[in-house]
């Protein structure tokens, strides 16, 4: 396979400390066997998010230094509403600090007690926000999507005959909102084609339901398009992306994502009267509407990162060097997700640690055995992340044990891909020796942030 | 006070500048109206000195900007999280540290975990955002700071003091089980930057501690009012702002910071408690609202810069210019014979604009009149402290503040004394011409802090 080269190189260096395996043991026991607990300098390769963790260009650390910290009406806003609105169509562009913000303002203005927020698949914290204000969300997700290990292209696309057959049942006057997540973070990275975009459209249009576009991986997805669904191949990411908004009647974005910005968010929208009541949101949890709780640096960077993430070199790279750690896994027969995603290789934790049962957590011991490895820090989208309890107090399994290997956007080289791989490798042959977890503290809410752990013996 | 001559040259010199354009007065009448004759709704670009905030605004020292560098980005347990939580330690003495992408981040998951509906929550004068998310939460503020304060002329060195015969009538009335905590600001925003004394912390803890009720520190512009303890309080001449800062926080339970203030960042803020169930509590709710606890919202650099930025923050030099700024504004406009409130404040010059324009109504707006035509004339961008900040109580009617104010609020570092001279000649220039200036119609009103996006038109 031809090599395939960053279109970059590196300005500025960050040093990464090494430890021995009899500390990180130490480290993991001290952070309850939870990763989101460990300090970072102890973490050798931190695949935990690619969110908030890309290395910026010189380009927008120079916009950082031309940030205007006006508290209203900073020219750094209009640049960054300018690039907004070019890119997503949309005219109503609302700053947020980030992703999560933007979600819980949007679902206290349509969610509450009684509605459904249906969806190909939510994320965990868009998740958290709807059942904050009481609505539930309802994930339909493509059947080919519910199968780790086969091969399709567009695995995140949405179930529209299942989504049509709950709307018919529930009402569509129940149903304030439908959320496309593009790519589907929780169910690999995997790609939603125009195609189906085109079919969510046309079933809402038809109950006159609005969709947003979870729109943090945009410019991943455009590229998956264009390089898998027929009559794309010619179309530049852009027109793509474009398309992509113009289906939509708003989208929230995490600028943490695919905008390579460390902070940042936003809502943008058509319909103004709904932006009105964002903006009423806005100022009391986030700031004034020309700033929304950032820095002017930081509106900066999101305008410039926007147009940096559609640049095709660069998605080649990306997409490849994803690929690449995937087929490297493949090769030596590990369960992994495929095919690959955008921004993450998904390893399948039940079929990795099949010694271990659901209720012990396969995915997060998977984790938690390849920071002992090698001190590699991943994240469990598995049982603990999304499960829940029924009445006896029994675990609900989630669908799927994923240990999640988010690759932060040009910050690591080929040669800790290759070290990843290498422990994973090794992690696999000696899996045996690593046993379950069992929760010994839990927060109501997005328990896995700060859940405590114990391992059972083996 | 000490007489403040020229003492106050700045303890740094500029390593950064940033252009300002200059504007005709037909450029500024045309977009004054397109803002609405409000302020906060002016392009920055169309603005030659803009005092619209101090928060946020401030420019970052070298060493701060070093720290944007050394930014450890990783979602979880970054170490500019630990060097923060160090400092906040260090500082101010709190033991529990959750950050927030800004202070009403803080204010918001406070609110939420302290008040319950019902629920009463005293408070040295009201501040915007504070008193919104104590509503919002279901309570209600009850205003206990002492008369001094809502009369703009008083000379009192303290004016942000609790009056504790006010407060405790309010704890026989409703009980002390209805009052989670006693909201306290240093510095008051709302009564012009006005301090509240050591000695009136001290009475205000005794007389907690006897109901068992929290103090809650809105601590945005604690090291400012270290300084006038310094300069006005007896027994604390010979001690640093640093050590006055953190006796101030001894006397109090937990805090809301907006780091945008007193600590020289463009972004950030934080809450801190003593009470580890408060703090377990709030970690679990920061991660819905800001981010996960170990960076709440922010970038890891904006930690650094704050952590840095705290510590130059309770620095006596740099205390001792900044405020010496302020006041030699406002011993300019003192001199013009123009009505600002006194003593003059710590971050700002506040015009009293009802004596300013007596001849308008309240309901005209004055201040909000005032601080268009200040922009008019120079382009010096200002705010309206007064009935349109003040908003609606909870029934739907205005509230009526006995202030009137518009704030001229003083960039931490940014601006020189040629600045400060300008923004004096011209406020005189509107004061020469007062009479003829009409009051304003609100003709949009949003639903919630209506002054940051009202919109108004001539009478």
């Amino acid at each position: 396979m031809q090599t395939i080269i960053e279109p970059f190189r590196i300005k500025s260096v960050e040093p990464i400390y090494f430890n021995t395996r009899e500390e990180r043991i130490h480290n993991l026991k001290k952070a309850h066997y939870n990763l989101f607990l460990l300090n970072s300098k102890d973490v050798l390769i931190d695949l935990l998010t690619d969110s908030g963790t890309s290395a910026m260009s010189a380009e927008q650390w120079a916009g950082i230094m031309r940030g205007d910290e006006s508290y209203a009406g900073s020219p750094s806003y209009f640049r960054f509403e300018n690039a907004v609105q070019d890119i997503t169509g949309m005219p109503v562009v609302i700053p947020t600090h980030q992703g999560r913000a933007s979600e819980k303002i949007l679902f206290n203005i349509l969610g509450g007690k009684g509605k459904y927020i249906i969806s190909n698949t939510l994320f965990d914290t868009t998740r958290a926000n709807i059942e904050y204000t009481g609505a539930v969300g309802k994930d339909f997700l493509c059947p080919e999507g519910k199968i780790p290990s086969l091969n399709a292209p567009f695995k995140g696309n949405a179930d529209i005959s299942a989504m049509e057959n709950f709307i018919t049942i529930t009402g569509a006057e129940n149903i304030p909102l439908c959320i496309i997540t593009v790519t589907n973070n929780s169910g690999g990275g995997q790609p939603v084609s125009m195609q189906n975009l085109k079919e969510v459209k046309k079933l809402c249009n038809k109950y006159k339901i609005p969709i947003f576009i979870d729109a943090c991986r945009f410019a991943e997805n455009s590229y998956f398009i264009k390089k898998r669904e027929p009559g794309y191949e010619n179309i530049s990411v852009k027109e793509i992306a474009r398309e992509m908004f113009s289906l939509a009647d708003g989208c929230t974005m995490s600028a943490k994502k695919d905008a390579f910005a460390n902070i940042g968010g936003f809502i943008a929208m058509r319909n103004e009267n709904l932006a009105k009541e964002c903006r009423n949101l806005l100022v009391i949890t986030e700031g004034f509407p020309t700033y929304g709780g950032l820095a002017g640096r930081d509106l900066e960077a999101i305008a410039i990162g926007l147009y940096e993430v559609m640049e095709e070199n660069y998605l080649q790279y990306r997409i490849r060097s994803i690929e690449y750690l995937c087929n490297k896994l493949l090769d030596h027969n590990i369960p992994v997700m495929q095919p690959a995603g955008g921004h993450a290789v998904y390893l399948d934790g039940k079929a990795f640690m099949s010694h271990i049962p659901v209720e012990q957590y396969p995915a997060q011991a998977l984790a938690c055995a390849l920071y002992i490895d090698g001190g590699i820090r991943g994240v469990e989208i598995g049982s603990l992340m999304f499960g829940k309890y029924n009445e006896a107090k029994s675990l609900i399994p989630a669908p799927l044990e994923l240990v999640r290997l988010a690759i932060p956007r040009r910050v690591y080289t080929q040669s800790h891909i290759d070290y990843v791989a290498e422990v994973i490798i090794e992690t696999f042959k000696k899996r045996k020796e690593f046993p379950g977890l069992k929760i010994i503290e839990e927060a109501p809410l997005l328990r896995h942030f700060t859940a405590k752990l114990e391992t059972l013996n083996p | 006070m000490k007489p403040i001559t020229n003492s106050w040259a700045e303890p740094y010199k500029m390593k950064m500048v940033e252009l300002i354009k200059m504007t005709t007065p037909a450029q500024r009448k045309k977009a004054l109206k397109e803002a609405g004759y409000n302020t906060f709704l002016l392009k920055s670009e169309d603005v030659y000195i803009d005092l619209l905030t101090d928060s946020g605004t401030s420019a970052m020292s070298d060493r701060q900007w070093a720290g944007m560098m050394l930014g450890d980005e990783a979602y979880a347990g970054s170490k500019n999280y630990y060097h923060l939580e160090d400092v906040v330690k260090e500082i101010y003495g709190y033991k529990y540290l959750i950050p927030t992408h800004q202070g009403r981040g803080a204010e918001n998951i406070l609110s939420k975990i302290l008040i319950k509906k019902g629920d009463i929550v005293p408070g040295n004068m009201y501040f915007t955002t504070t008193r919104l998310h104590q509503e919002l939460a279901g309570g209600r503020f009850e205003d206990v700071v002492i008369d001094e304060a809502h009369d703009p002329e008083n000379e009192f060195p303290f004016k942000g003091n609790v009056d504790l015969i006010k407060l405790d009538k309010l704890v026989k009335k409703y009980g002390a089980s209805k009052i989670p905590y006693v909201s306290i600001a240093t510095s008051v925003n709302m009564a012009g930057g006005q301090p509240i004394s050591m000695q009136n912390l001290k009475d205000l803890r005794a007389f907690t501690k006897k109901y068992n009720i929290r103090i809650i520190h809105d601590m945005t512009r604690v090291a400012e009012n270290a300084y006038f303890i310094q300069q006005k309080e007896k027994g604390f001449s010979n001690k640093s702002v640093r050590e006055i800062v953190k006796e101030i926080c001894s006397y109090t339970d937990g805090a809301t910071m907006s780091a945008k203030k007193d600590a020289l960042v463009n972004i950030g803020g934080f809450m801190t408690t003593n009470e580890w169930e408060v703090f377990e509590e709030a970690r679990n709710m920061v991660v819905v609202y800001e981010g996960l606890h170990t960076y709440g919202g922010l970038a890891g650099r904006d930690m650094e810069a704050m952590a840095i930025g705290i510590s130059e923050s309770v620095d006596d030099d740099h205390i001792r210019a900044r405020v010496g700024q302020v006041i030699y504004l406002g011993e300019k406009m003192i001199n013009y014979g123009i009505p600002i409130v006194k003593p003059i404040g710590g971050h700002g010059i506040f015009v009293d604009a009802k004596k300013f324009l007596p001849h308008l109504s309240q309901d005209d707006f004055p201040a909000q009149t005032l601080a268009a035509e200040i922009y008019l004339d120079s382009g010096v961008r200002t705010m309206e402290r007064g009935i349109v900040s003040a908003g609606r109580k909870p029934n739907g009617d205005n509230y009526y503040p006995k202030l009137e104010l518009v704030r001229f609020t003083i960039p931490r570092r940014v601006y020189t004394q040629a600045h400060m001279d300008v923004i004096a000649e011209s406020t005189l220039r509107v004061y020469g011409r007062r009479e003829k200036i009409k009051g304003l119609k609100m003709v949009y009103e949003p639903k919630y802090l209506r002054f940051f996006q009202a919109r108004f038109a001539k009478i």
